[in-house]
């Protein structure tokens, strides 16, 4: 049942992304609307999946084609609450895409159910993942708020408009947008790392294990760290500030899927 | 519409100069006087006429298509005095669906000398007014401009045509606004009294800016200035004391060398913490050393920079009326079927001819009952039964001919057709 939600999920943002390039193209916000119905019924398809399986088993992240289901889900939710801030079209262009890879990746990918284990079922389990994932949602945001700043300042350098001038926001907006899910991101990671190592106290009666994801975690949060630190107090923006963020977010993707192939003993691979 | 012979006749900037333009020119008190005339000399039913620096026309709904072009010249060459040989290869015509497709397109800015300028459609909406006023537009004209508006309207809200700026001093605000987002709370600093910044710096507050401040080497001029936007004097020596303060700054000073240069650019954006500035250089020679737009979080454009913005933003008009064209071709499209459905002729034939068939066949099936008929007798009959159909059918006709000349009733006439058993052929 909640794989045919899925399937009708990547139906939904499909409709989404292919409105959100045709509004972009064509500048008619009327075409935003389609877009957006898109996205808003996939994501109530979304969450019903998901709340399908909570209810059978457990909040559903414990094997690969659940965590990327999940993820694409706070990475729309995180884009939802931008629009409702922003109303920027055009942001949909550059969330979308990762949202519909992540989809359908979770589409292709069948992996079983898996019982999660009497020691890790804790409270700490419903803090750890959720607002860990939140974080990298909202850094999402972050990145794809920040690329759009770089487009924007450097068609504002080169003093020859072309096709992003005229779509983009202005790059208060993009670096305001930036700063804003970037403050909220990083908390939440923060309070996912620390939730994880009260977690792994309960369980293993360790905090600090140095299993690889663990350590990249802590890299990806150190990075973010030193933006926002520098933002605060230096009042760090625009383009050097975007690169930062960029690079943090592909730091991001590297924990969370790339470091599979390093061996980790992390919660969603104990197999 | 049975009664709709458009005859649209004029010159724009497109094909004839301003020498021309001006002396067909109708100034607005002689407007009322040219009107009357237009529609009493000619057998012209309706007439209004358009004029503005760009352009002269004049539509009417006449009679006879040919005769009306012609008259409608004669009436431009008479009115200004102007000799034909002359005029004539200034002048365009055009009649029923082509002259609904230009003013279709004249309303909509597309035939604009400034593409998808947006007053157009004001001198247009004048001009109708103008004709209403002095009672030379009737039913088929309101029509027509009824639909020439919302034509209009449709283009200006679903098409990009008059989206970017066109203007030195509005392409300097929408520059600004892809920067900060918003000018409220924002300070220009003016370097330089001169005519051109005043007028950018006048644009920028009316959209927003809140504070002006003003430097100039003779202090005077420089209070004097600020006097103007209600902002503060700099001193010509305090200027490096203030210009952090300054959000977007525009350079127009007489100055020799640079002002600025890419060192106090850079000290300029650590003062203020990154936060970005807008340069507008108008200064021939330049005041702000190009080199300064390389300093992160700095924007530099200098009047030849704006004009290619202009130039990208005037691409974007073009692509933007190529949609608005496929709108104006669906109205036409659309005024055109409903003009179809408006034609009254065709029911009137087949009206006839439906009624000629049952008279004559019930005239022979008769023929046979009389017996041997005289000539005369013959005659007689044909003749009375004749002028009974045109009296029956003298109502309904005379009818459908008055309906046919108000755009609102095509249900009416649709439903006539009905009620007579009468297909549309």
């Amino acid at each position: 049942m909640s794989l045919i939600l899925l399937r009708i999920t990547i139906a939904l943002y499909s409709i989404g992304l292919l409105h959100s390039f045709l509004t972009i193209i064509t500048r008619k916000k009327t075409l935003f609307r389609v877009a957006l119905f898109g996205i808003c019924s996939g994501f109530l398809s979304h969450a019903w999946s998901i709340l399908y399986t909570w209810r059978e088993t457990h909040l559903p992240v414990s094997n690969l084609h659940e965590a990327l289901s999940f993820f694409a889900f706070v990475i729309v939710l995180a884009f939802l609450l931008s629009y409702a801030r922003y109303r920027l079209e055009s942001l949909s262009v550059f969330i979308f895409p990762l949202v519909f890879i992540l989809t359908l990746a979770a589409n292709l990918i069948s992996s079983p159910q898996q019982p999660l284990p009497e020691i890790l079922k804790s409270i700490w389990f419903y803090i750890h993942i959720p607002s860990t994932f939140l974080g990298y949602g909202a850094f999402f945001v972050t990145f794809a708020a920040s690329v759009m700043y770089l487009i924007q300042e450097n068609e504002l350098k080169r003093k020859r408009p072309q096709a992003f001038y005229y779509r983009l926001p202005s790059l208060e907006i993009c670096d305001e947008l930036g700063y804003r899910s970037l403050s909220i991101g990083f908390p939440l990671l923060t309070i996912g790392i620390v939730a994880g190592a009260l977690w792994a106290n309960k369980a293993w009666e360790t905090y600090w294990g140095w299993d690889p994801k663990i350590i990249w975690t802590f890299i990806t949060w150190l990075i973010y760290a030193v933006l926002i630190h520098y933002r605060l107090s230096a009042g760090l923006r625009g383009r050097r500030a975007a690169f930062m963020a960029i690079v943090g977010f592909f730091f991001v993707l590297f924990t969370f899927i790339g470091t599979r192939y390093l061996g980790t003993a992390h919660p969603y691979i104990q197999r | 519409m049975a009664n709709m012979n458009l005859v649209l006749v004029g010159v724009s900037h497109k094909t004839a100069p301003v020498e021309v333009r001006e002396r067909l020119c109708f100034p607005e008190p002689k407007l009322r006087e040219a009107l009357q005339e237009l529609k009493s000399r000619y057998d012209h039913e309706e007439g209004m006429i358009l004029s503005t620096c760009n352009r002269v026309e004049v539509l009417v709904n006449t009679t006879n298509l040919d005769d009306g072009v012609r008259q409608v010249k004669d009436f431009l060459c008479d009115f200004h005095q102007l000799r034909y040989d002359f005029l004539k290869k200034f002048l365009y015509d055009f009649t029923q669906m082509e002259a609904i497709r230009h003013i279709f397109r004249v309303a909509s800015s597309l035939d604009s000398m400034v593409l998808g300028e947006p007053q157009i459609l004001g001198q247009v909406k004048n001009a109708f007014n103008c004709a209403q006023t002095a009672g030379t537009a009737g039913s088929v004209l309101s029509y027509v401009m009824s639909k020439a508006f919302f034509v209009a309207k449709r283009v200006r809200s679903e098409t990009g045509i008059a989206s970017s700026a066109v203007s030195i001093s509005y392409t300097a605000v929408e520059l600004a606004k892809k920067i900060f987002n918003e000018l409220s709370g924002k300070t220009v600093l003016i370097l330089g009294a001169g005519k051109m910044s005043e007028l950018a710096a006048r644009h920028l507050t009316s959209s927003g800016v809140s504070r002006v401040l003003v430097w100039n080497r003779t202090y005077q001029r420089a209070l004097d200035l600020a006097a103007v936007f209600r902002g503060d004097a700099i001193r010509p020596e305090e200027l490096f004391k203030h210009i952090e303060k300054a959000d977007i700054i525009i350079s127009s000073t007489g100055a020799s060398s640079f002002i600025l240069n890419k060192a106090d650019g850079e000290r300029l954006i650590h003062l203020r913490k990154n936060r970005p500035v807008f340069i507008i250089d108008i200064a021939v020679p330049r005041d702000i050393d190009p080199q300064i737009n390389k300093v992160s979080n700095i924007f530099l454009y200098d009047i030849d920079d704006l004009r290619n913005v202009i130039d990208a933003n005037l691409k974007q008009r073009q692509r933007e009326a190529q949609f608005a064209e496929e709108i104006v071709r669906q109205e036409v499209e659309s005024f055109l079927n409903s003009a179809k459905a408006m034609d009254v002729a065709p029911t009137i034939v087949s009206l006839r001819n439906h009624w000629e068939s049952i008279r004559q066949q019930e005239l022979a099936k008769s023929k046979n009952r009389l017996g041997p008929l005289t000539r005369d007798q013959e005659a007689a009959i044909d003749t009375l039964t004749q002028s009974l159909l045109n009296k029956i059918l003298h109502g309904p006709i005379s009818e459908l001919k008055t309906l046919s000349r108000n755009p609102a009733a095509k249900e009416h006439i649709e439903t006539i057709k009905r009620i007579l058993g009468l297909k549309d052929r």
